[in-house]
């Protein structure tokens, strides 16, 4: 590994550390709010077990299948928010002009700003993927394999909130349609696949990128198939290039502004 | 050696524009309208290393928009920027390395940490190893006498101690430049006067060079030898401190008759610096 990329490395670390840190000052918000997420998620569940309870199948999805598409989906936006939470907020931060403090520093700039917050509520999202896919019991592959598309998951979540962040290098008010197009992405991700025909499927996979991110994975934790896995990371790869590509051009047209602000 | 060099650098903002009340909403939803606004028009200067440069001017002159393509936050339109030999918009994060920034308008530091741990996540920002950066701490803690706070949060500290712990921040990796924009400003006359020392040796121990901001004449008067004063995007004066006190009221246009300017000379011998910089704003501004 060279020296640039453990240096990086050690700063997301820290990022992530410090992060941590400031959520914890207050155990109590800290604990009630992983604690809540977990329950908020497990609540909705609910209406699955009415609905198995009514008919074996669901858009060609058992009980066990949408308790794993459930788990891998909170799993990867939890991971997703845990890391990379600035991505979510990124119009936000393009549109108040706070990139400046990342553009002076030596370091890789994306990676930087994605880096520099955490959400907490986000490790009850996680908590709750993988206390899920134990009571899926899907064996040491599925395991293996579960938590390699939760990396994959929240890289695509990931890439696709960056896509529509760095819009707002070049449109106002992007911040509106990256909060509806993301949340719309984790919603969709909560229905079996097989419910979708025609134009939606085909959005859901190309525009909106459920299918990659959580589906797709799904079907190959059932029966696995290398051709598909290795579709899966190219499209992966490639969604982050276009993202990063998106920034790097976009941040060329980055005006700050003059607002007094605090780094919070 | 030259620390900074610019030549003929300008910088184009596209602004939307739109009529009042709603009907202007809808009208800039249906018809989009956009003006240019030219903020930074065919700058060229040089500052020397170990130099203290004031580069100031009225509120929309220039000076921020001129600081962010110098450290590499906006890319100019036009003209070039080198900074100890780098270009910003090809070696942006080389010459992350080179520079220090204070933004006083802008926080740096994470204000939940105290500023010892800030000062550790900096050090690994510029890549110093652990010893490298306790030992820089423990000399900058010093010299800037944190001693008494360096573990506290940075929330809980007071403006001026801040202050101190964002320089010390922008230190830690000993830069070669400094930026500084308006570092005093809210702060009280006594921790101003200390700041200004601070930075001042800063500069006469580690040959700093500093380019400052500021529209406090005294940050001026105190810090700088030579002062920039940047209008409506353009230079309008570069020239040193001591000189422009000294003969401003010679220099002034040709249409004021002589006796009028030795009139003036000796009725207002001691004329400021701060009523300098009015006049030539407020010349510029009538002009």
């Amino acid at each position: 590994m060279s020296t640039a990329v453990k240096n990086q490395l050690r700063v997301c670390f820290l990022s992530l550390k410090y992060n941590l840190m400031r959520e914890m000052v207050n155990k109590v918000t800290f604990l009630t709010n992983v604690l809540f997420m977990v329950l908020n998620n497990a609540s909705i569940l609910v209406q699955w077990f009415i609905l198995f309870a009514l008919r074996e199948d669901v858009g060609g999805y058992t009980l066990r299948e949408i308790l794993l598409l459930w788990g891998l989906t909170a799993a990867s936006f939890g991971l997703a928010h845990i890391l990379f939470a600035r991505a979510f907020s990124l119009s936000e931060l393009i549109i108040k002009g706070k990139l400046d403090s990342f553009l002076v520093q030596p370091k890789n700039v994306l990676v930087s700003v994605i880096t520099s917050a955490t959400d907490v509520s986000a490790i009850g999202d996680l908590l709750y993927g993988i206390a899920l896919v134990c009571f899926c019991r899907p064996g040491v592959g599925g395991f293996f394999l579960f938590f390699l598309f939760t990396v994959t998951g929240a890289a695509v979540f990931t890439a696709f909130a960056l896509l529509l962040g760095s819009l707002s290098f070049w449109f106002v008010r992007m911040d509106l349609l990256q909060n509806q197009m993301v949340m719309s992405a984790v919603s969709f991700a909560t229905y079996p696949d097989g419910i979708f025909n025609g134009i939606s499927r085909f959005l859901l996979y190309f525009i909106i990128p459920v299918g990659m991110a959580v589906w797709h994975p799904v079907h190959l934790i059932g029966r696995f198939d290398f051709g598909m896995f290795l579709t899966l990371l190219g499209y992966v790869c490639l969604l982050l290039s276009a993202a990063a590509v998106v920034f790097y051009r976009g941040l060329r047209r980055y005006a700050p502004g003059s607002l007094m602000e605090a780094r919070l | 050696m030259q620390a900074i060099r610019v030549e003929n650098l300008s910088k184009t903002f596209r602004v939307k524009r739109k009529e009042k009340g709603m009907r202007g909403s809808i009208q800039a939803i249906l018809h989009p309208r956009t003006e240019e606004i030219r903020a930074v028009k065919g700058v060229s200067f040089a500052v020397e290393e170990g130099e203290m440069l004031a580069f100031i001017g009225p509120n929309g002159a220039g000076k921020s928009t001129t600081i962010k393509m110098l450290t590499g936050i906006l890319y100019p339109d036009g003209g070039h920027v080198e900074v100890m030999g780098i270009d910003p918009t090809k070696k942006r994060r080389q010459l992350a390395y080179q520079i220090g920034t204070v933004f006083g308008q802008k926080e740096q530091l994470w204000t939940h940490l105290t500023p010892y741990d800030n000062f550790r996540f900096f050090g690994a920002i510029y890549d110093l190893s652990e010893q490298e950066t306790e030992a820089r701490i423990a000399d900058l803690s010093e010299r800037f006498a944190l001693k008494d706070f360096v573990d506290t949060p940075v929330r809980n500290l007071s403006l001026g101690q801040r202050i101190r712990c964002e320089i010390v921040a922008s230190l830690i990796h000993k830069p070669k430049v400094l930026f500084l924009d308006e570092p005093t400003i809210g702060l009280d006359p006594v921790v101003k006067e200390n700041v200004r020392e601070l930075i001042k040796q800063m500069n006469r121990e580690e040959h700093t060079t500093v380019f400052l901001t500021s529209h406090d004449v005294g940050d001026i008067e105190k810090l700088c030898r030579r002062i920039i004063i940047v209008n409506e995007g353009h230079i309008v004066l570069d020239d040193s401190v001591e000189h422009l006190t000294h003969h401003y009221l010679d220099q002034r246009p040709a249409d004021i008759p002589m006796h009028e300017k030795a009139a003036e000379k000796e009725a207002a011998p001691a004329i400021s610096l701060e009523e300098i910089i009015v006049d030539i704003y407020k010349g510029k501004e009538e002009g």
